[in-house]
C-alpha cells in the first residue's frame, strides 16, 4: 500500500444540545491533494473541521496524522502538528501591519525587543514563493479583503503548516480574486502541501479539487473522484434530490413604471461622490439586474433608495410619488421592500425570535398592536404563515432565536418577510450570497414569482451568473455611474465583464 | 409560554450557582484571614434578617438598588450603558426633596407630586446624555459620568443655598413627616425599621418595566435597537428618538430611586456624596441578567449583604474592610455567570449525548 | 425566583443554627474580667484617615492597651442617618454599649439612638444630638464634646508667624462649616496677634482664603495649593481633610525642588504625613484637636463610674484639649517656648480668641 494518509478522521461523532452535527463521519486526506468537503450550510462541515483544528472534542472517533493516532485539544496544538486553518471570518488586528499580524503569538525575540525585520523578510520570501504578492509592511486596514485572506494563508505557511483548511474561502472574494486564490492553492499543492477545502460551490470543486467528500445533515454521503463525477451528481448528493441549474422564466410584458431614479448623486462615507448622476427606471413585471464590481457605488445607490443614506441631489420616485426625502418607514409604506446585503447586520435582530423578526418593519400595524401591547396571537399567525410559505426551517418554530438559524434559513426568513409585505418594488441585494444550492434555487424562484405577479424587482448582485440568469434587463454600474443598460438576451458573460470593468457598450433600453 | 420555562429555570440556576460560588469564595477569604466562614455568614444573614426591624431595614436598603438596577437594566436592554444612575438618583432626589420641603399638600397628593418631581429630575438627567448621543454621537458612558458630577455639584450648591438644615452642615432640612415615604403603620409593624412606601413602589415599577419590555410595542422597538441598531434603522425605527426615550426612562427610574433614598430611607438629602447605589446598580443589573424581575431579587440579595455586613463585623473578628472585600468578591464571582453557563452547556451536551448514545437514536437538527 | 429566596433563608437558618450551637459551647470559660465593650462607628472616611476617625480610634486603643476595654469599629455603607443608626444597632446588638462617634454628621443619628437604646452610652465628638432642627437634646446617656478650634487655630497662627517672621500665609478649608471657619478665624487672629505683639510680619490676603467645598477632592486641593504657592504664599493652613492632603502633596513636590513652602496641619499631628525626604517634613506644625484625649477620657470616666451623661463638654486650652503638638521639629525651640507662653495666656483668659468672624477678612 501507499503511504498512510496525512490525515484520517475515523468515525467522528459530535453532538450539541438537540442536534448531532457529525454522525460517524470518516474522511482521509492524502499528501499533495485537495480534498473538497461539500455540504449545504449547517450540514456539519465546519464542526468537523473545528474538531480537526482542536476547537471541539469529538464525542467518539479517532484522528490520525500520518498513521499515528493523536488527540488535538487546542488550535495551538493543531498548529504544532502542522494543521492550519483559514477561517471564513478573518482574525486579524486591523491597525497592525501584516508582519505583526502574522507573527502574533510567536513573536521572534531579539534581546528584549521584537525582531520584526527578519520576520518580514521571511514573509516576503514565502509570499514570493507561493505567488501571494503580499507587502508585509502594509497595515491590515489598508488592504483589500482578498489580501487579508492571503495574510491568513501566510500566517499558516509561516507556522509551517502542512495541511491547510480553507473554510468557504471564496464567499468574500470577487471573481478575479477567486481565480488568484485557485492559482495560489495550486502552487501550494505543487510545494507538497495538502488542502481541505470547505465549500458548497461546485464550480470551485470542479476547478481545483481531486476528491470530494459530501456530508448531508451530519452524515457522510460518500467520497467521489471529482474528475469522474458530474456537477449535477455532486449537487444531488449534497441536497438529496435533483437540482435544476437553469432558471425557468417566461417572457412577459412589463407594466407601469414603479421606480424612477432621476439624476441621483450620493456622497459616501469617505466624503466622495459614490453615485454620480444616475438615471434608471424599473418597471413592474421585470427583474432589473444591477451588475458591477464590488465597491462601485452599489451600496450607496441602495442605501439612497431605501433611505439609509441622504441624497445629495436628484430625485427618487416610487409609484410616481417623490420619496427623495422620505424616511425609511414612509418608503416602506409606499411599497418598497429591501433584502439587505448583510443579513446579520441589517436584516435580522439575531437575539429576537423568528416571529419577532417577521414584524420588524410592521410591528406598529393595528394587526400586531393592541393599545401599545403586542398582539402575540396575530404575530404567531403571521410567523407560521411565512415559515410555511417560504420553507424556513427553524428547530423550535416561531420561537427559534434568529441566531440559531442556518445562513440559508436566515436569508429565507428575510426574503419571506419582505415578500410577505407584498411590495411593489423589491430591492434584493446579494440575495443568495453564501447560500447553498437548494436555498439559491428557492430564492430565485421566489424572485421570479414577484416579477410574474407584476411587481418590480431590482436585483443587485456581484455574481454575474445570477444577474444573467434572472434579469430581464441588465444595468451596469462602474465608478458610481450607469455605463450600460441592455436587455439580458443581448449580452453574454464576456461583454458584461467588459462593461463591469468600465468599458461602455451602446446604451439601450 | 411553555417553551420559555426551561429557559427561565436555567437562568435562575445559573444565578444561584453564581451566588453560591461567590459565597464560597468569600468563605475562602474568611478562612485565609483566620475567621470561621460559617459564623461569618450566619451573622451576615442574621444581621440582615434576624428580626422584623432588620428585615425591614434590609428591604429598605434594597429599595434604591432596585431602582438603580432597573435603570441600568432598562438602558442595557436597549443597548445603552448607563453609568449615570448616581447622578440621576441625585437629581431625582433633589427635585423630590425640593418639592417635599416647599409644597404644602395632603400627604397622598404631596407624595405623588414628589414622585413626579423625581421622575422629571432623574428623567432630565437621562435625557441629556440620550440627546447628546442621538444628535452628536457622544458616547453615553462619557456623558453620564459627566452628568454624575454635574448632579453632584448642583446638589452641592442648591442644598446649602436653598434647603439648608438650620442645625445641619452637609444636609438639607429634614423632610417633614407629611412628605416622607415612611408611614407610621409600616414603621410600627416592623418595629421601627426604615421600610417605607418606596419598596412597594419599587415592586410595582419592576412589574411595569417588565411589562413594557416584554409585552409592549415600545419595548419591542427599544430592544430591537439595543440588540441591533443597524437592523432597527433598516426597519425604519426612529433609533435616535428611541435612544433619547430609553435614557430618559432609565434616568427617571434612578430618579425615583432618589426619592426612595432621600425621602424614605433617609430624611434629607446630603451634599458631598455621589451615592454608591448608582454604581451598585450596575452590578445588580448584571447579576439580575438585565431582567426587571432578576433585578428585583438581586437587589434584595445586595440588601442582605449590605445590611448584614455590619452585624457580621460586630460579632466576629472580621474587620469592616475585609467585610467589604468579601462583598466585592461575592459580587465579582456572581458576575462570572457566563463561565457557569458554559459549564452547564457542557454538562448538558454530555447528558444529551449519553442519552442518544444509549438509545442509539439520532436527534436531527431542525433544518438546514 | 421564589426558590432563590427560600434557598437564601435556608442557608441563613443552617448557618445560624451552626453558630448558635458553637456559641453555647464557647460561652462557659469566658468568665474572666468584665471588660468595657467600646464600639465606634466611622465617618465617611477610612479608619486611618489621619483625622477624626483615626484620632478617635487611637483614643479607644489607648484605653484598650490598659486592658480594661475591648473595642470594635464598624464602617457604615452610606452616610445617611439610617446607615449610621443601623451600625449603632449592630454594635448594640453585639454587646458594645459604649459607643463613640466622630463628627457632626452623627448628630441626628445619635439623637435617634440615645432614646432607642436608653441603656447604652454615647460619646458624640464635635456635635450635639438633635432631630434636624434647633431642638437639641443631650440625653442622660450621651456626652457631647466640642473643641475650641479657634484657640487651636490661634496658637498655630502664632507659631507660624513666629517661625517665619515675615511672609505670606494662606488658608484652604473643606466645607464652609463652623468647625472649619473657627480654625480659619483663630488662625487669622493668631497671625495678627503675633504681628502686633511679637514683632512679626506674616500677612494673609482675602484671595488666599478658600473653602474648596468638600473634604474629599484631593486633586482640587493640590491645584489650590499650587495656585497659592505660585502667587507667593509661603505657608498654607489646611483644614480640609482630603483636600488638605492634596495641598500637602503639592508642597512636598515643591520642597523636593528646594522651594521653601510650608503647610500647617489640622486636627491631628500631621508631621509624619508631610515627610518628603529622610525625616524632613513640610508640616510646620499642626492645629490640633486632641480627639484621642476626648475619647480616652470619656472611656476612663465610664470605667470609674462618673460618665458625665447629659453634658456638653468643650475641649479647649483650659483642659489641654487643643493646641499644637508637643514636639515640632520644624519650629525653633524659642518659638515653641513662646507659643507655650501664649498658650498659658489663652488658658488664663488674658487673651480671648473670638469664635466669630467679627471684622476678619473672610
Amino acid at each position: 500500500m501507499e503511504n498512510p494518509p496525512i490525515i484520517e478522521m475515523k468515525g467522528i461523532r459530535k453532538g450539541f444540545p438537540g442536534i448531532v452535527a457529525n454522525d460517524d463521519i470518516t474522511i482521509t486526506l492524502q499528501k499533495g491533494e485537495v480534498l473538497a468537503l461539500l455540504g449545504e450550510n449547517g450540514a456539519g462541515k465546519s464542526t468537523l473541521m473545528s474538531i480537526l483544528f482542536g476547537l471541539y472534542r469529538p464525542d467518539r472517533g479517532t484522528i490520525s496524522i500520518k498513521g499515528k493516532e493523536v488527540q488535538i485539544s487546542s488550535p495551538t496544538q493543531a498548529n504544532d502538528m502542522g494543521i492550519g486553518m483559514v477561517h471564513q471570518h478573518f482574525k486579524l488586528v486591523h491597525n497592525f501591519t501584516i508582519t505583526e499580524n502574522i507573527v502574533l503569538g510567536l513573536e521572534p525575540r531579539k534581546g528584549l525587543g521584537m525582531d520584526l525585520e527578519s520576520a518580514s523578510k521571511r514573509i516576503k520570501q514565502l509570499s514570493e514563493h507561493y505567488g501571494l504578492n503580499v507587502d508585509p509592511d502594509e497595515k491590515i486596514e489598508d488592504v483589500s479583503v482578498g489580501m487579508q485572506q492571503r495574510v491568513e494563508i501566510l500566517k499558516m505557511l509561516y507556522r509551517d503548516a502542512e495541511v491547510l483548511i480553507f473554510d468557504e474561502p471564496t464567499a468574500v472574494l470577487t471573481p478575479q480574486e477567486i481565480q488568484d486564490l485557485m492559482k495560489i492553492m495550486k502552487n501550494m499543492i505543487d510545494e507538497g502541501k495538502s488542502i481541505i477545502l470547505i465549500t458548497h460551490k461546485l464550480k470551485e470543486i470542479k476547478a481545483i479539487a481531486d476528491r470530494c467528500t459530501v456530508i448531508r445533515r451530519g452524515k457522510l454521503i460518500g467520497t467521489v473522484d471529482v474528475a469522474d463525477t458530474s456537477t449535477e451528481a455532486m449537487a444531488e448528493m449534497m441536497v438529496g434530490r435533483e437540482v435544476s441549474f437553469t432558471v425557468d422564466k417566461e417572457d412577459r410584458e412589463v407594466d407601469k413604471k414603479v421606480l424612477e431614479i432621476q439624476g441621483l448623486n450620493v456622497i459616501n462615507r469617505r466624503g466622495v461622490m459614490g453615485v454620480k448622476d444616475f438615471w434608471l427606471d424599473v418597471y413592474g413585471g421585470e427583474i432589473l439586474g444591477l451588475a458591477g464590481v464590488d465597491g462601485n457605488g452599489q451600496t450607496e445607490l441602495v442605501e439612497a433608495l431605501t433611505g439609509l443614506t441622504r441624497v445629495e441631489s436628484g430625485k427618487i420616485l416610487i409609484n410616481g410619488k417623490d420619496v427623495t426625502h422620505s424616511n425609511i418607514r414612509e418608503r416602506i409604506e409606499s411599497g418598497l421592500a429591501h433584502i439587505p446585503e448583510d443579513r446579520q447586520k441589517r436584516g435580522l435582530v439575531l437575539d429576537y425570535s423568528v416571529e419577532d423578526n417577521f414584524i420588524l418593519e410592521n410591528y406598529g400595524d393595528d394587526r400586531f398592536n393592541t393599545y401599545g401591547f403586542m398582539n402575540r396571537g396575530a404575530i404567531r399567525e403571521n410567523s407560521e404563515a411565512i415559515i410555511l410559505d417560504f420553507d424556513v426551517r427553524a428547530g423550535q418554530g416561531s420561537d427559534t432565536p434568529a441566531r440559531s438559524l442556518s445562513g440559508g434559513n436566515q436569508q429565507k426568513a428575510i426574503v419571506g418577510r419582505e415578500i410577505s409585505h407584498n411590495p411593489d418594488l423589491l430591492i434584493a441585494v446579494q440575495p443568495t450570497r453564501g447560500l447553498d444550492v437548494g436555498s439559491i434555487e428557492y430564492i430565485h424562484k421566489r424572485l421570479i414569482e414577484q416579477r410574474d405577479s407584476g411587481k418590480a424587482v431590482l436585483l443587485v448582485s456581484l455574481e454575474l451568473d445570477e444577474i444573467l440568469d434572472l434579469s430581464d434587463r441588465i444595468a451596469v454600474i462602474s465608478h458610481g455611474e450607469l455605463i450600460g443598460l441592455v436587455n439580458a438576451d443581448e449580452i453574454d458573460e464576456n461583454e458584461a465583464g467588459l462593461m463591469m470593468a468600465g468599458v461602455a457598450k451602446g446604451s439601450k433600453s | 409560554m411553555k417553551l420559555k420555562l426551561p429557559h427561565m429555570h436555567r437562568t435562575m440556576t445559573v444565578h444561584l450557582i453564581a451566588v453560591f460560588l461567590g459565597l464560597a469564595a468569600g468563605a475562602v477569604f474568611m478562612i485565609s484571614t483566620g475567621n470561621n466562614p460559617f459564623a461569618g455568614y450566619a451573622y451576615l444573614f442574621k444581621g440582615a434578617l434576624m428580626n422584623y426591624e432588620r428585615i425591614g431595614n434590609t428591604l429598605a436598603t434594597a429599595t434604591p438598588l432596585i431602582f438603580t438596577g432597573l435603570s441600568v437594566a432598562f438602558a442595557f436592554n436597549t443597548g445603552l450603558f448607563n453609568i449615570g444612575a448616581s447622578g440621576q438618583l441625585l437629581a431625582g432626589g433633589l427635585c423630590a426633596t425640593a418639592v417635599g420641603l416647599t409644597v404644602v399638600l395632603p400627604k397622598p397628593l404631596l407624595l405623588l407630586l414628589m414622585l413626579l418631581a423625581a421622575i422629571v429630575g432623574g428623567g432630565l438627567w437621562g435625557f441629556i446624555p440620550g440627546f447628546l448621543k442621538a444628535l452628536f454621537n457622544v458616547h453615553e458612558v462619557v456623558a453620564t459620568i459627566m452628568m454624575n458630577w454635574i448632579a453632584y455639584w448642583v446638589v452641592n450648591y442648591t442644598v446649602p443655598a436653598y434647603f439648608k438644615g438650620e442645625f445641619l452642615e452637609t444636609e438639607s432640612r429634614k423632610i417633614p413627616d407629611i412628605a416622607s415615604l415612611r408611614v407610621p403603620w409600616l414603621t410600627e409593624l416592623l418595629d421601627g425599621s426604615y421600610l417605607n412606601l418606596g419598596f412597594f413602589i419599587a415592586i410595582f415599577v419592576s412589574l411595569v418595566i417588565w411589562v413594557i419590555l416584554k409585552k409592549t410595542v415600545l419595548g419591542y422597538e427599544l430592544k430591537a435597537a439595543g440588540f441591533n441598531r443597524h437592523a432597527a434603522e433598516y426597519a425604519g425605527m426612529k433609533v435616535n428618538r428611541n435612544i433619547v426615550l430609553s435614557m430618559t426612562i432609565a434616568g427617571a427610574l434612578a430618579g425615583i430611586g432618589g426619592l426612595s433614598l432621600y425621602a424614605g430611607y433617609a430624611v434629607n438629602i446630603q451634599i458631598g456624596i455621589l451615592p454608591n447605589q448608582g454604581f451598585d446598580g450596575i452590578a445588580v443589573s448584571l447579576l439580575g441578567a438585565n431582567s426587571p424581575i432578576g433585578v428585583l431579587f438581586t437587589a434584595l440579595f445586595f440588601g442582605i449583604l449590605h445590611s448584614g455586613k455590619g452585624f457580621m463585623n460586630a460579632m466576629t473578628e472580621i474587620p469592616p474592610e475585609i467585610g467589604e472585600t468579601i462583598i466585592a468578591i461575592l459580587i465579582y464571582f456572581a458576575a462570572t455567570k457566563i463561565l457557569i453557563e458554559r459549564f452547564l452547556d457542557k454538562m448538558n451536551t454530555r447528558f444529551v449525548n449519553r442519552i442518544s448514545v444509549q438509545t442509539g437514536e439520532v436527534i436531527e437538527k431542525g433544518g438546514n | 425566583m421564589k426558590k432563590a429566596l427560600i434557598v437564601l433563608f435556608a442557608l441563613a437558618l443552617v448557618f445560624g443554627g451552626l453558630v448558635s450551637c458553637k456559641k453555647k459551647a464557647a460561652e462557659a470559660p469566658e468568665v474572666t474580667v468584665e471588660k468595657l465593650k467600646v464600639g465606634m462607628v466611622t465617618d465617611a472616611g477610612t479608619i486611618d484617615d489621619k483625622s477624626f476617625n483615626q484620632g478617635t480610634w487611637e483614643g479607644i486603643l489607648r484605653a484598650s492597651a490598659e486592658g480594661t476595654v475591648s473595642e470594635k469599629y464598624l464602617k457604615p455603607t452610606g452616610t445617611t442617618e439610617a446607615d449610621y443608626v443601623k451600625e449603632i444597632g449592630n454594635l448594640y446588638d453585639a454587646g458594645y454599649k459604649f459607643i463613640v462617634t466622630p463628627g457632626f454628621k452623627f448628630e441626628t443619628a445619635i439623637f435617634a439612638a440615645q432614646t432607642k437604646y436608653p441603656d447604652a452610652r454615647f460619646v458624640l465628638i464635635d456635635g450635639i444630638p438633635h432631630p434636624g432642627d434647633w431642638n437639641a437634646v443631650v440625653g442622660d446617656n450621651t456626652v457631647s464634646i466640642f473643641f475650641a478650634e479657634h484657640e487651636s487655630g490661634f496658637l498655630a497662627g502664632v507659631a507660624t508667624a513666629l517661625q517665619l517672621g515675615e511672609g505670606e500665609a494662606g488658608f484652604i478649608g473643606g466645607m464652609e462649616i463652623p468647625p472649619v471657619q473657627k480654625f480659619n478665624w483663630g488662625f487669622q487672629q493668631g497671625l495678627a496677634y503675633a504681628n502686633d505683639n511679637l514683632d512679626t510680619n506674616v500677612l494673609i490676603k482675602a484671595e488666599n482664603i478658600i473653602y474648596q467645598g468638600t473634604f474629599s477632592e484631593v486633586a482640587a486641593g493640590q491645584q489650590l495649593g499650587a495656585g497659592m504657592f505660585d502667587k507667593g504664599v509661603d505657608v498654607i493652613f489646611c483644614a480640609a481633610g482630603g483636600v488638605g492632603l492634596g495641598a500637602i502633596n503639592e508642597a512636598k513636590a515643591r520642597a523636593k525642588k528646594n522651594e521653601d513652602v510650608w503647610i500647617v496641619g489640622v486636627d491631628v499631628d500631621q508631621y509624619a504625613h508631610g515627610i518628603y525626604e529622610g525625616d524632613k517634613s513640610i508640616i510646620l506644625t499642626s492645629a490640633m484637636k486632641y480627639i484621642d484625649v476626648a475619647a480616652y477620657d470619656m472611656i476612663q470616666a465610664e470605667i470609674e463610674g462618673n460618665f458625665p451623661g447629659g453634658q456638653i463638654l468643650t475641649m479647649d486650652s483650659t483642659n489641654a484639649g487643643v493646641g499644637i503638638p508637643p514636639g515640632n521639629p520644624n519650629l525653633d525651640s524659642s518659638v515653641e517656648n513662646k507659643v507655650a507662653d501664649v498658650f498659658n495666656l489663652v488658658k488664663s483668659g488674658s487673651i480671648v480668641v473670638s469664635a466669630e468672624q467679627g471684622n476678619l477678612v473672610k
